[in-house]
Protein backbone atom coordinates (compact mmCIF):
# COMPACT_ATOMS: atom_id res chain seq x y z
CA UNK A 1 0.00 0.00 0.00
CA UNK A 2 1.64 3.23 -0.60
CA UNK A 3 0.76 7.03 0.03
CA UNK A 4 -0.92 7.26 -3.28
CA UNK A 5 -2.97 4.55 -2.66
CA UNK A 6 -4.24 5.34 0.54
CA UNK A 7 -4.80 8.88 -0.42
CA UNK A 8 -8.28 8.02 -2.22
CA UNK A 9 -10.34 6.90 0.87
CA UNK A 10 -11.08 10.78 0.38
CA UNK A 11 -10.79 11.73 -2.98
CA UNK A 12 -13.91 11.41 -4.88
CA UNK A 13 -12.72 13.78 -7.65
CA UNK A 14 -12.03 12.98 -11.01
CA UNK A 15 -8.81 11.92 -12.12
CA UNK A 16 -7.61 15.79 -12.59
CA UNK A 17 -6.14 16.86 -16.13
CA UNK A 18 -3.64 20.02 -15.58
CA UNK A 19 -5.42 22.84 -18.03
CA UNK A 20 -2.58 22.74 -20.28
CA UNK A 21 -2.51 19.35 -20.88
CA UNK A 22 -4.98 18.35 -23.95
CA UNK A 23 -7.52 15.76 -23.79
CA UNK A 24 -5.97 12.36 -25.54
CA UNK A 25 -8.90 10.68 -27.45
CA UNK A 26 -12.36 12.49 -28.55
CA UNK A 27 -15.17 12.39 -26.32
CA UNK A 28 -18.48 11.16 -26.54
CA UNK A 29 -21.20 13.86 -26.54
CA UNK A 30 -22.56 12.55 -23.60
CA UNK A 31 -19.13 11.33 -22.18
CA UNK A 32 -18.27 12.78 -19.16
CA UNK A 33 -15.27 15.45 -19.33
CA UNK A 34 -12.46 15.31 -16.32
CA UNK A 35 -12.53 18.47 -14.54
CA UNK A 36 -9.77 20.80 -15.08
CA UNK A 37 -7.31 21.74 -12.20
CA UNK A 38 -5.99 25.45 -12.41
CA UNK A 39 -3.42 27.02 -10.13
CA UNK A 40 -4.44 30.14 -8.28
CA UNK A 41 -3.04 32.16 -5.96
CA UNK A 42 -3.94 31.50 -2.38
CA UNK A 43 -4.54 35.37 -2.09
CA UNK A 44 -7.59 35.36 -4.50
CA UNK A 45 -8.69 32.29 -3.35
CA UNK A 46 -9.31 33.59 -0.43
CA UNK A 47 -10.61 36.26 -1.53
CA UNK A 48 -13.09 34.69 -3.13
CA UNK A 49 -14.05 32.53 -0.93
CA UNK A 50 -14.31 35.29 1.80
CA UNK A 51 -17.19 36.89 -0.71
CA UNK A 52 -19.16 34.01 -1.59
CA UNK A 53 -19.49 33.05 1.98
CA UNK A 54 -20.39 36.85 3.02
CA UNK A 55 -23.08 36.62 0.08
CA UNK A 56 -24.08 33.32 0.50
CA UNK A 57 -25.07 34.09 4.32
CA UNK A 58 -26.54 37.01 3.21
CA UNK A 59 -28.56 34.58 1.39
CA UNK A 60 -29.55 32.59 4.03
CA UNK A 61 -30.42 35.60 6.00
CA UNK A 62 -32.81 36.69 3.57
CA UNK A 63 -34.44 33.86 3.18
CA UNK A 64 -35.12 33.54 7.10
CA UNK A 65 -36.11 36.86 6.92
CA UNK A 66 -38.38 36.16 4.10
CA UNK A 67 -39.68 32.87 5.74
CA UNK A 68 -40.67 35.29 9.14
CA UNK A 69 -42.60 37.72 6.78
CA UNK A 70 -45.03 34.92 5.08
CA UNK A 71 -45.73 32.12 7.24
CA UNK A 72 -48.70 32.64 9.33
CA UNK A 73 -48.66 34.01 12.59
CA UNK A 74 -49.73 30.73 14.18
CA UNK A 75 -46.58 28.59 12.77
CA UNK A 76 -44.55 31.49 14.24
CA UNK A 77 -46.01 32.02 17.73
CA UNK A 78 -46.21 27.77 17.83
CA UNK A 79 -41.77 28.04 17.20
CA UNK A 80 -41.67 30.88 19.56
CA UNK A 81 -42.34 34.25 17.93
CA UNK A 82 -44.01 36.24 20.29
CA UNK A 83 -44.35 39.15 18.45
CA UNK A 84 -46.97 39.44 16.22
CA UNK A 85 -45.70 39.40 12.09
CA UNK A 86 -48.52 39.72 10.33
CA UNK A 87 -48.70 42.52 7.84
CA UNK A 88 -50.64 44.08 5.06
CA UNK A 89 -47.60 43.61 2.83
CA UNK A 90 -47.95 39.68 3.64
CA UNK A 91 -51.17 39.56 2.76
CA UNK A 92 -51.15 41.02 -0.64
CA UNK A 93 -47.72 39.04 -1.34
CA UNK A 94 -49.55 36.12 -1.18
CA UNK A 95 -52.95 37.18 -3.05
CA UNK A 96 -50.29 38.32 -5.76
CA UNK A 97 -48.98 34.38 -6.36
CA UNK A 98 -52.57 33.54 -6.31
CA UNK A 99 -53.72 35.93 -8.99
CA UNK A 100 -50.82 34.84 -10.99
CA UNK A 101 -52.14 30.94 -10.17
CA UNK A 102 -55.65 31.82 -11.36
CA UNK A 103 -53.78 33.73 -14.42
CA UNK A 104 -52.11 30.42 -15.49
CA UNK A 105 -55.62 28.69 -14.39
CA UNK A 106 -57.70 31.14 -17.14
CA UNK A 107 -54.86 30.54 -19.69
CA UNK A 108 -54.98 26.52 -18.89
CA UNK A 109 -58.87 26.85 -19.62
CA UNK A 110 -60.12 25.75 -23.60
CA UNK A 111 -63.98 26.41 -23.77
CA UNK A 112 -63.74 23.47 -26.19
CA UNK A 113 -61.98 20.98 -24.17
CA UNK A 114 -64.16 18.62 -22.07
CA UNK A 115 -63.80 17.02 -18.77
CA UNK A 116 -63.20 13.24 -18.36
CA UNK A 117 -66.55 11.05 -18.61
CA UNK A 118 -66.66 8.07 -16.63
CA UNK A 119 -69.13 4.84 -16.83
CA UNK A 120 -71.74 4.16 -13.81
CA UNK A 121 -69.68 1.68 -12.65
CA UNK A 122 -66.94 4.12 -11.68
CA UNK A 123 -69.80 6.37 -10.21
CA UNK A 124 -68.24 7.04 -5.91
CA UNK A 125 -69.91 8.01 -2.79
CA UNK A 126 -70.33 12.32 -3.13
CA UNK A 127 -69.80 13.54 0.54
CA UNK A 128 -72.26 16.69 1.94
CA UNK A 129 -70.08 19.02 2.03
CA UNK A 130 -71.96 22.37 3.56
CA UNK A 131 -69.77 24.24 5.34
CA UNK A 132 -72.47 24.91 7.61
CA UNK A 133 -75.55 23.32 8.98
CA UNK A 134 -77.48 21.80 5.88
CA UNK A 135 -80.55 24.22 5.61
CA UNK A 136 -84.14 23.08 6.24
CA UNK A 137 -85.90 21.16 3.38
CA UNK A 138 -88.99 24.17 4.30
CA UNK A 139 -86.93 26.31 1.72
CA UNK A 140 -87.92 23.88 -1.11
CA UNK A 141 -91.28 24.58 -1.38
CA UNK A 142 -91.92 27.92 -3.06
CA UNK A 143 -88.53 27.84 -4.14
CA UNK A 144 -88.39 30.31 -7.48
CA UNK A 145 -84.52 31.03 -9.30
CA UNK A 146 -84.51 34.82 -9.72
CA UNK A 147 -82.62 35.92 -12.29
CA UNK A 148 -81.28 39.50 -12.94
CA UNK A 149 -78.80 41.51 -15.01
CA UNK A 150 -80.62 40.39 -18.75
CA UNK A 151 -80.29 41.87 -21.82
CA UNK A 152 -84.29 42.63 -21.43
CA UNK A 153 -83.69 44.64 -18.19
CA UNK A 154 -86.44 42.59 -16.47
CA UNK A 155 -86.17 40.47 -13.50
CA UNK A 156 -87.28 36.92 -13.99
CA UNK A 157 -88.72 34.53 -11.86
CA UNK A 158 -88.34 30.95 -12.49
CA UNK A 159 -89.83 27.87 -10.30
CA UNK A 160 -88.67 23.87 -11.20
CA UNK A 161 -91.40 22.97 -13.49
CA UNK A 162 -90.59 25.94 -15.71
CA UNK A 163 -87.10 24.97 -16.01
CA UNK A 164 -87.43 21.68 -16.25
CA UNK A 165 -90.21 21.59 -19.02
CA UNK A 166 -88.93 23.77 -21.27
CA UNK A 167 -85.17 23.38 -21.19
CA UNK A 168 -83.64 20.12 -22.62
CA UNK A 169 -81.88 17.57 -19.77
CA UNK A 170 -78.50 16.57 -20.54
CA UNK A 171 -76.62 14.10 -18.23
CA UNK A 172 -73.01 13.24 -17.23
CA UNK A 173 -70.99 11.28 -15.13
CA UNK A 174 -68.16 13.52 -14.15
CA UNK A 175 -65.78 14.46 -11.12
CA UNK A 176 -66.18 16.89 -8.67
CA UNK A 177 -63.11 18.12 -7.54
CA UNK A 178 -63.02 19.75 -3.86
CA UNK A 179 -60.45 22.40 -2.78
CA UNK A 180 -59.42 20.22 0.20
CA UNK A 181 -58.65 17.47 -1.94
CA UNK A 182 -61.08 14.95 -2.37
CA UNK A 183 -63.25 14.36 -5.44
CA UNK A 184 -66.33 11.85 -6.12
CA UNK A 185 -67.94 11.12 -9.22
CA UNK A 186 -71.13 11.31 -9.75
CA UNK A 187 -74.36 10.53 -12.20
CA UNK A 188 -75.31 14.40 -13.28
CA UNK A 189 -78.61 15.75 -14.68
CA UNK A 190 -79.71 19.06 -15.64
CA UNK A 191 -80.17 21.91 -18.38
CA UNK A 192 -76.93 23.33 -20.00
CA UNK A 193 -76.34 26.85 -18.00
CA UNK A 194 -75.48 27.81 -21.91
CA UNK A 195 -79.43 26.77 -22.69
CA UNK A 196 -80.31 29.40 -19.91
CA UNK A 197 -77.92 31.92 -21.40
CA UNK A 198 -79.39 31.57 -24.90
CA UNK A 199 -83.39 31.23 -23.46
CA UNK A 200 -82.26 34.48 -21.11
CA UNK A 201 -79.65 35.99 -22.76
CA UNK A 202 -77.88 38.17 -20.20
CA UNK A 203 -77.06 42.53 -20.64
CA UNK A 204 -74.41 42.89 -23.20
CA UNK A 205 -71.61 44.43 -21.14
CA UNK A 206 -71.90 41.50 -18.65
CA UNK A 207 -69.00 39.38 -18.14
CA UNK A 208 -69.75 37.51 -15.37
CA UNK A 209 -72.76 35.67 -12.92
CA UNK A 210 -72.52 35.99 -9.44
CA UNK A 211 -74.75 32.88 -8.77
CA UNK A 212 -76.00 32.71 -4.59
CA UNK A 213 -78.05 30.21 -2.47
CA UNK A 214 -79.89 32.45 0.21
CA UNK A 215 -80.99 29.04 2.20
CA UNK A 216 -77.05 28.17 2.82
CA UNK A 217 -76.16 28.88 6.66
CA UNK A 218 -72.81 29.20 8.85
CA UNK A 219 -72.32 26.07 11.78
CA UNK A 220 -74.19 27.60 13.98
CA UNK A 221 -77.58 27.00 11.75
CA UNK A 222 -78.30 30.88 11.47
CA UNK A 223 -78.37 32.56 7.84
CA UNK A 224 -75.35 33.02 6.00
CA UNK A 225 -76.10 33.49 2.30
CA UNK A 226 -73.61 31.80 -0.39
CA UNK A 227 -72.84 33.62 -3.28
CA UNK A 228 -69.97 32.14 -5.87
CA UNK A 229 -68.57 34.40 -8.83
CA UNK A 230 -68.58 32.32 -12.54
CA UNK A 231 -67.01 33.78 -15.90
CA UNK A 232 -69.20 33.99 -18.44
CA UNK A 233 -66.63 31.84 -20.15
CA UNK A 234 -66.92 28.58 -17.99
CA UNK A 235 -70.95 28.92 -17.74
CA UNK A 236 -71.38 28.49 -21.44
CA UNK A 237 -69.26 25.39 -21.37
CA UNK A 238 -70.79 22.89 -22.58
CA UNK A 239 -70.48 20.59 -19.73
CA UNK A 240 -71.50 23.17 -17.20
CA UNK A 241 -74.69 22.50 -15.86
CA UNK A 242 -77.86 23.33 -13.39
CA UNK A 243 -78.79 20.13 -12.06
CA UNK A 244 -81.86 18.82 -10.86
CA UNK A 245 -80.97 15.05 -10.68
CA UNK A 246 -78.05 12.96 -9.69
CA UNK A 247 -77.25 9.57 -9.78
CA UNK A 248 -80.97 9.21 -11.50
CA UNK A 249 -82.78 11.05 -8.61
CA UNK A 250 -84.06 14.36 -7.72
CA UNK A 251 -81.43 16.30 -5.99
CA UNK A 252 -81.54 15.65 -2.25
CA UNK A 253 -80.93 18.22 0.55
CA UNK A 254 -77.61 17.43 0.66
CA UNK A 255 -76.58 17.94 -2.50
CA UNK A 256 -78.96 20.87 -3.01
CA UNK A 257 -82.65 20.57 -3.68
CA UNK A 258 -84.11 21.67 -6.04
CA UNK A 259 -81.32 22.87 -8.77
CA UNK A 260 -77.17 23.19 -7.86
CA UNK A 261 -74.52 24.48 -10.34
CA UNK A 262 -72.06 21.32 -11.76
CA UNK A 263 -69.05 23.32 -12.94
CA UNK A 264 -66.97 20.09 -13.46
CA UNK A 265 -63.94 22.64 -14.59
CA UNK A 266 -63.70 24.25 -11.24
CA UNK A 267 -63.50 23.45 -7.92
CA UNK A 268 -66.34 22.34 -5.92
CA UNK A 269 -66.93 25.27 -3.97
CA UNK A 270 -67.71 26.95 -6.71
CA UNK A 271 -70.50 24.27 -7.61
CA UNK A 272 -73.01 26.27 -5.62
CA UNK A 273 -75.95 23.68 -3.74
CA UNK A 274 -79.81 25.62 -3.94
CA UNK A 275 -79.07 28.18 -6.41
CA UNK A 276 -81.62 30.57 -5.39
CA UNK A 277 -80.40 34.03 -7.82
CA UNK A 278 -77.92 34.37 -10.76
CA UNK A 279 -77.18 37.86 -11.45
CA UNK A 280 -75.08 38.82 -14.55
CA UNK A 281 -73.24 41.94 -13.87
CA UNK A 282 -70.07 43.60 -15.80
CA UNK A 283 -67.24 43.36 -12.95
CA UNK A 284 -66.15 40.24 -11.40
CA UNK A 285 -68.53 39.87 -8.35
CA UNK A 286 -68.10 39.19 -4.61
CA UNK A 287 -66.57 35.43 -4.17
CA UNK A 288 -67.50 33.30 -0.62
CA UNK A 289 -64.30 31.71 -0.15
CA UNK A 290 -62.05 34.39 -2.21
CA UNK A 291 -62.86 36.42 1.10
CA UNK A 292 -61.69 34.00 3.13
CA UNK A 293 -58.37 33.37 1.34
CA UNK A 294 -58.90 31.04 -1.26
CA UNK A 295 -58.64 32.01 -5.08
CA UNK A 296 -60.93 33.45 -7.32
CA UNK A 297 -61.17 31.88 -10.30
CA UNK A 298 -60.95 28.07 -9.44
CA UNK A 299 -60.16 26.56 -12.41
CA UNK A 300 -59.12 22.81 -12.44
CA UNK B 1 -18.76 32.28 -15.75
CA UNK B 2 -19.38 34.84 -13.22
CA UNK B 3 -15.95 34.59 -11.51
CA UNK B 4 -13.58 34.16 -13.80
CA UNK B 5 -9.66 33.72 -13.45
CA UNK B 6 -8.23 36.89 -12.52
CA UNK B 7 -5.23 37.49 -15.07
CA UNK B 8 -2.80 37.57 -11.98
CA UNK B 9 -3.22 34.33 -11.79
CA UNK B 10 -3.68 32.61 -15.11
CA UNK B 11 -2.18 29.14 -14.49
CA UNK B 12 1.78 29.11 -14.72
CA UNK B 13 1.95 32.96 -13.90
CA UNK B 14 2.73 32.10 -10.05
CA UNK B 15 4.91 29.69 -8.50
CA UNK B 16 6.98 32.18 -7.13
CA UNK B 17 8.80 30.90 -4.39
CA UNK B 18 7.40 33.23 -1.68
CA UNK B 19 3.76 32.44 -2.96
CA UNK B 20 2.86 28.72 -4.57
CA UNK B 21 -0.07 28.32 -6.12
CA UNK B 22 -2.86 25.76 -4.91
CA UNK B 23 -4.07 23.88 -7.51
CA UNK B 24 -8.29 23.75 -7.27
CA UNK B 25 -11.07 22.34 -9.52
CA UNK B 26 -13.71 23.94 -10.30
CA UNK B 27 -16.66 21.52 -9.40
CA UNK B 28 -20.40 23.29 -9.92
CA UNK B 29 -21.65 26.35 -11.35
CA UNK B 30 -22.69 29.49 -9.53
CA UNK B 31 -25.84 28.66 -10.79
CA UNK B 32 -25.97 25.07 -9.36
CA UNK B 33 -24.64 26.08 -6.13
CA UNK B 34 -27.61 28.76 -5.81
CA UNK B 35 -29.86 26.62 -6.78
CA UNK B 36 -28.80 23.83 -4.23
CA UNK B 37 -29.20 26.14 -1.50
CA UNK B 38 -32.56 27.64 -2.55
CA UNK B 39 -33.94 23.92 -2.73
CA UNK B 40 -33.74 24.31 1.37
CA UNK B 41 -35.94 26.92 1.97
CA UNK B 42 -38.26 26.45 -1.18
CA UNK B 43 -38.84 22.59 -0.42
CA UNK B 44 -39.03 23.44 3.29
CA UNK B 45 -41.96 25.52 2.73
CA UNK B 46 -43.27 22.94 -0.13
CA UNK B 47 -43.54 20.20 2.47
CA UNK B 48 -44.68 22.21 5.57
CA UNK B 49 -47.68 23.60 3.61
CA UNK B 50 -48.20 20.23 1.79
CA UNK B 51 -48.63 18.61 4.73
CA UNK B 52 -51.29 21.11 6.06
CA UNK B 53 -52.98 20.71 2.70
CA UNK B 54 -53.07 17.07 3.30
CA UNK B 55 -54.48 17.43 6.88
CA UNK B 56 -57.66 18.97 5.35
CA UNK B 57 -57.83 15.45 3.18
CA UNK B 58 -55.90 12.79 4.46
CA UNK B 59 -55.19 10.02 1.77
CA UNK B 60 -54.92 7.43 4.83
CA UNK B 61 -57.98 7.40 6.80
CA UNK B 62 -59.68 4.34 8.89
CA UNK B 63 -63.40 4.47 10.34
CA UNK B 64 -63.92 6.74 12.49
CA UNK B 65 -62.54 6.39 15.77
CA UNK B 66 -65.43 6.18 18.64
CA UNK B 67 -63.34 7.97 21.34
CA UNK B 68 -61.20 10.29 19.69
CA UNK B 69 -63.53 10.91 16.87
CA UNK B 70 -60.54 10.75 14.54
CA UNK B 71 -60.27 9.06 11.12
CA UNK B 72 -56.40 10.06 9.90
CA UNK B 73 -54.08 7.83 10.05
CA UNK B 74 -51.20 10.69 10.66
CA UNK B 75 -53.62 12.36 13.50
CA UNK B 76 -53.43 8.80 14.85
CA UNK B 77 -49.88 8.93 15.60
CA UNK B 78 -49.94 12.12 17.22
CA UNK B 79 -52.15 10.78 19.45
CA UNK B 80 -49.81 7.54 20.08
CA UNK B 81 -46.79 10.21 20.71
CA UNK B 82 -48.97 12.25 23.06
CA UNK B 83 -49.97 9.14 25.04
CA UNK B 84 -46.54 7.62 25.09
CA UNK B 85 -43.88 10.25 25.01
CA UNK B 86 -42.87 11.59 28.38
CA UNK B 87 -43.66 15.36 28.79
CA UNK B 88 -46.57 15.43 25.89
CA UNK B 89 -48.97 13.67 28.38
CA UNK B 90 -50.62 17.25 28.56
CA UNK B 91 -50.56 17.96 25.15
CA UNK B 92 -54.09 20.15 24.66
CA UNK B 93 -54.60 18.60 21.57
CA UNK B 94 -53.30 14.96 20.92
CA UNK B 95 -54.71 14.96 17.12
CA UNK B 96 -53.16 18.23 16.05
CA UNK B 97 -49.52 16.88 17.32
CA UNK B 98 -48.38 15.52 14.11
CA UNK B 99 -49.50 18.79 12.25
CA UNK B 100 -48.50 21.04 14.76
CA UNK B 101 -44.85 19.52 14.67
CA UNK B 102 -44.61 18.59 10.92
CA UNK B 103 -46.36 21.42 8.92
CA UNK B 104 -47.56 24.77 9.09
CA UNK B 105 -50.52 24.07 11.70
CA UNK B 106 -54.03 22.22 10.99
CA UNK B 107 -57.11 24.30 9.65
CA UNK B 108 -55.33 26.82 7.98
CA UNK B 109 -55.61 25.77 4.45
CA UNK B 110 -56.20 28.54 2.43
CA UNK B 111 -52.87 29.98 3.64
CA UNK B 112 -51.16 26.74 2.99
CA UNK B 113 -52.49 26.34 -0.38
CA UNK B 114 -51.18 29.75 -1.30
CA UNK B 115 -47.92 29.32 -0.08
CA UNK B 116 -47.72 25.92 -1.72
CA UNK B 117 -48.47 27.46 -4.67
CA UNK B 118 -45.85 30.59 -4.32
CA UNK B 119 -42.97 27.33 -3.60
CA UNK B 120 -44.12 26.00 -6.25
CA UNK B 121 -43.62 28.14 -8.54
CA UNK B 122 -40.41 29.14 -6.96
CA UNK B 123 -39.47 25.51 -6.93
CA UNK B 124 -39.91 25.01 -10.76
CA UNK B 125 -38.20 28.22 -11.34
CA UNK B 126 -35.01 27.30 -9.19
CA UNK B 127 -35.59 23.74 -11.51
CA UNK B 128 -35.01 25.94 -14.63
CA UNK B 129 -32.15 27.54 -13.27
CA UNK B 130 -30.40 24.38 -11.84
CA UNK B 131 -30.69 22.68 -15.27
CA UNK B 132 -29.29 26.22 -17.07
CA UNK B 133 -26.41 25.61 -14.49
CA UNK B 134 -25.47 22.27 -15.34
CA UNK B 135 -25.81 23.01 -18.69
CA UNK B 136 -23.30 26.04 -18.67
CA UNK B 137 -21.03 24.20 -16.55
CA UNK B 138 -20.82 20.70 -18.45
CA UNK B 139 -21.66 19.47 -15.20
CA UNK B 140 -24.65 17.80 -16.66
CA UNK B 141 -22.44 14.57 -18.05
CA UNK B 142 -21.20 14.02 -14.55
CA UNK B 143 -24.81 12.74 -13.45
CA UNK B 144 -25.98 10.63 -16.74
CA UNK B 145 -26.35 6.87 -15.44
CA UNK B 146 -23.72 4.37 -17.33
CA UNK B 147 -24.27 1.02 -17.64
CA UNK B 148 -21.84 0.32 -14.76
CA UNK B 149 -23.96 1.97 -12.06
CA UNK B 150 -25.41 -0.81 -10.77
CA UNK B 151 -22.60 -2.69 -9.80
CA UNK B 152 -19.95 -0.13 -8.85
CA UNK B 153 -23.33 1.57 -6.42
CA UNK B 154 -23.70 -1.74 -5.05
CA UNK B 155 -19.72 -1.40 -3.68
CA UNK B 156 -20.37 1.97 -2.15
CA UNK B 157 -23.14 1.32 -0.61
CA UNK B 158 -20.99 -1.85 1.02
CA UNK B 159 -17.99 0.40 1.82
CA UNK B 160 -20.66 3.20 3.11
CA UNK B 161 -22.26 0.23 5.46
CA UNK B 162 -18.71 -1.06 6.60
CA UNK B 163 -16.90 1.83 6.84
CA UNK B 164 -17.87 2.57 10.82
CA UNK B 165 -17.52 -1.12 11.46
CA UNK B 166 -14.05 -1.24 10.23
CA UNK B 167 -13.60 2.16 11.98
CA UNK B 168 -14.26 0.54 14.94
CA UNK B 169 -12.08 -2.22 14.47
CA UNK B 170 -9.08 -0.12 13.49
CA UNK B 171 -8.99 -2.02 9.74
CA UNK B 172 -8.60 -0.32 6.86
CA UNK B 173 -11.34 0.13 4.81
CA UNK B 174 -10.32 0.89 0.83
CA UNK B 175 -12.89 3.54 -1.10
CA UNK B 176 -13.70 2.03 -4.26
CA UNK B 177 -11.78 3.72 -6.64
CA UNK B 178 -13.85 6.12 -9.04
CA UNK B 179 -12.64 7.66 -12.42
CA UNK B 180 -15.54 9.82 -12.69
CA UNK B 181 -16.49 13.43 -10.60
CA UNK B 182 -19.10 11.39 -8.84
CA UNK B 183 -19.20 7.91 -7.46
CA UNK B 184 -22.52 5.23 -8.49
CA UNK B 185 -24.28 5.73 -5.58
CA UNK B 186 -23.40 9.53 -5.88
CA UNK B 187 -24.74 9.59 -9.21
CA UNK B 188 -27.64 7.96 -8.69
CA UNK B 189 -28.77 9.79 -5.84
CA UNK B 190 -28.35 13.22 -7.65
CA UNK B 191 -29.89 11.89 -10.67
CA UNK B 192 -32.65 10.51 -9.10
CA UNK B 193 -33.48 13.03 -7.13
CA UNK B 194 -33.80 15.45 -9.74
CA UNK B 195 -35.88 12.94 -11.57
CA UNK B 196 -37.93 13.24 -8.29
CA UNK B 197 -38.34 17.31 -8.75
CA UNK B 198 -39.49 16.41 -12.05
CA UNK B 199 -42.28 14.04 -11.02
CA UNK B 200 -43.46 15.88 -7.94
CA UNK B 201 -43.77 19.09 -10.06
CA UNK B 202 -45.59 16.55 -12.78
CA UNK B 203 -48.00 14.90 -9.78
CA UNK B 204 -49.02 18.69 -8.65
CA UNK B 205 -49.93 19.72 -11.84
CA UNK B 206 -52.39 17.07 -12.53
CA UNK B 207 -53.55 17.30 -9.16
CA UNK B 208 -53.76 21.69 -9.51
CA UNK B 209 -55.24 20.74 -12.90
CA UNK B 210 -57.11 17.69 -12.90
CA UNK B 211 -59.60 18.59 -15.83
CA UNK B 212 -57.55 21.02 -18.19
CA UNK B 213 -54.45 18.98 -17.98
CA UNK B 214 -56.76 15.44 -17.04
CA UNK B 215 -53.66 13.13 -19.61
CA UNK B 216 -51.19 13.91 -17.14
CA UNK B 217 -53.21 12.64 -14.43
CA UNK B 218 -54.18 9.61 -16.01
CA UNK B 219 -50.25 9.23 -16.54
CA UNK B 220 -50.26 8.67 -12.82
CA UNK B 221 -53.16 6.68 -13.11
CA UNK B 222 -55.89 8.89 -12.47
CA UNK B 223 -56.37 11.89 -9.88
CA UNK B 224 -56.82 10.17 -6.52
CA UNK B 225 -53.47 8.18 -7.81
CA UNK B 226 -51.51 11.33 -8.73
CA UNK B 227 -52.43 12.06 -5.01
CA UNK B 228 -50.66 9.22 -3.53
CA UNK B 229 -47.73 9.90 -5.86
CA UNK B 230 -47.57 13.20 -4.81
CA UNK B 231 -47.43 12.27 -0.97
CA UNK B 232 -44.60 9.56 -1.28
CA UNK B 233 -42.89 11.67 -3.52
CA UNK B 234 -41.92 13.69 -0.78
CA UNK B 235 -40.96 11.04 1.13
CA UNK B 236 -37.70 10.89 -1.54
CA UNK B 237 -36.54 14.23 -0.10
CA UNK B 238 -36.53 12.70 3.30
CA UNK B 239 -34.98 9.72 1.79
CA UNK B 240 -32.11 11.26 -0.05
CA UNK B 241 -31.25 14.13 2.31
CA UNK B 242 -30.52 12.72 5.45
CA UNK B 243 -27.63 10.53 4.01
CA UNK B 244 -26.93 13.52 1.69
CA UNK B 245 -25.97 15.93 4.83
CA UNK B 246 -24.54 12.79 6.85
CA UNK B 247 -22.14 12.12 4.29
CA UNK B 248 -21.38 15.37 3.07
CA UNK B 249 -20.27 16.20 6.88
CA UNK B 250 -18.67 12.54 7.04
CA UNK B 251 -16.41 13.31 3.90
CA UNK B 252 -15.07 16.94 5.20
CA UNK B 253 -14.80 20.16 4.91
CA UNK B 254 -13.84 20.54 1.40
CA UNK B 255 -17.32 18.82 0.04
CA UNK B 256 -19.13 21.52 1.98
CA UNK B 257 -17.35 24.74 0.76
CA UNK B 258 -17.36 23.52 -2.94
CA UNK B 259 -21.01 23.75 -2.66
CA UNK B 260 -20.56 27.28 -1.69
CA UNK B 261 -17.08 28.09 -3.55
CA UNK B 262 -17.46 25.99 -5.89
CA UNK B 263 -13.98 24.97 -6.09
CA UNK B 264 -12.17 21.79 -4.56
CA UNK B 265 -8.29 21.36 -3.51
CA UNK B 266 -9.31 17.41 -3.40
CA UNK B 267 -7.93 16.78 -7.35
CA UNK B 268 -5.25 19.27 -6.67
CA UNK B 269 -3.48 17.72 -3.51
CA UNK B 270 -4.18 13.83 -5.53
CA UNK B 271 -2.22 15.99 -8.72
CA UNK B 272 0.69 16.82 -5.87
CA UNK B 273 0.87 13.51 -5.09
CA UNK B 274 0.67 11.97 -7.94
CA UNK B 275 3.66 13.94 -9.40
Amino acid sequence: MNNDEKERHTFDGMEPVVKSVSVKKPQSFFGERPLTAIEMAPRVLRYQSRRDFLVFGAGALAALAGAGFVLPQQTLSRMGMPRNMDSPGKERFLNKALRIDDDVAEALYSGTRRVPTYTKSQITSLKNNYNGATPDPSYITGWNLTLSGLASGLSISLDIRNLLTRFSVHEQITRLVCVEGWSGIAWWAGLKFDDLLRAYPPMSQAKWARVESSVNLDASGNPDPYFMSLDLATARHRQTLLATHVNGQPLTLDHGAPLRLLVPVKLGLKNVKAITSITYVAEEPRDYWAERGYSRYDGI
Amino acid sequence: MSQSTPPNCEPNSTSTPEQPGVLVVRKHHFLVRWSHWLNLPILLGLILSGISIYWASPIYQHRQDPNTGNADVAADIGIWICAHVPGQHHYSSPPDWIYNHMSLGPGMLALALRLHWSCAYLFMLNGIVYVAGLVMGGAWRSLLPRRTDLLDALRMFRYYLGFPLAKLARRQWLHPRFNTKYNALQRAAYFSVSVAGFVSVATGWSIHKPMQLHWLAELFGGYNAARVWHFWLMWVYFLFVVPHVILVFADGWDTLRSMIVGWSTRAARSEVIAK
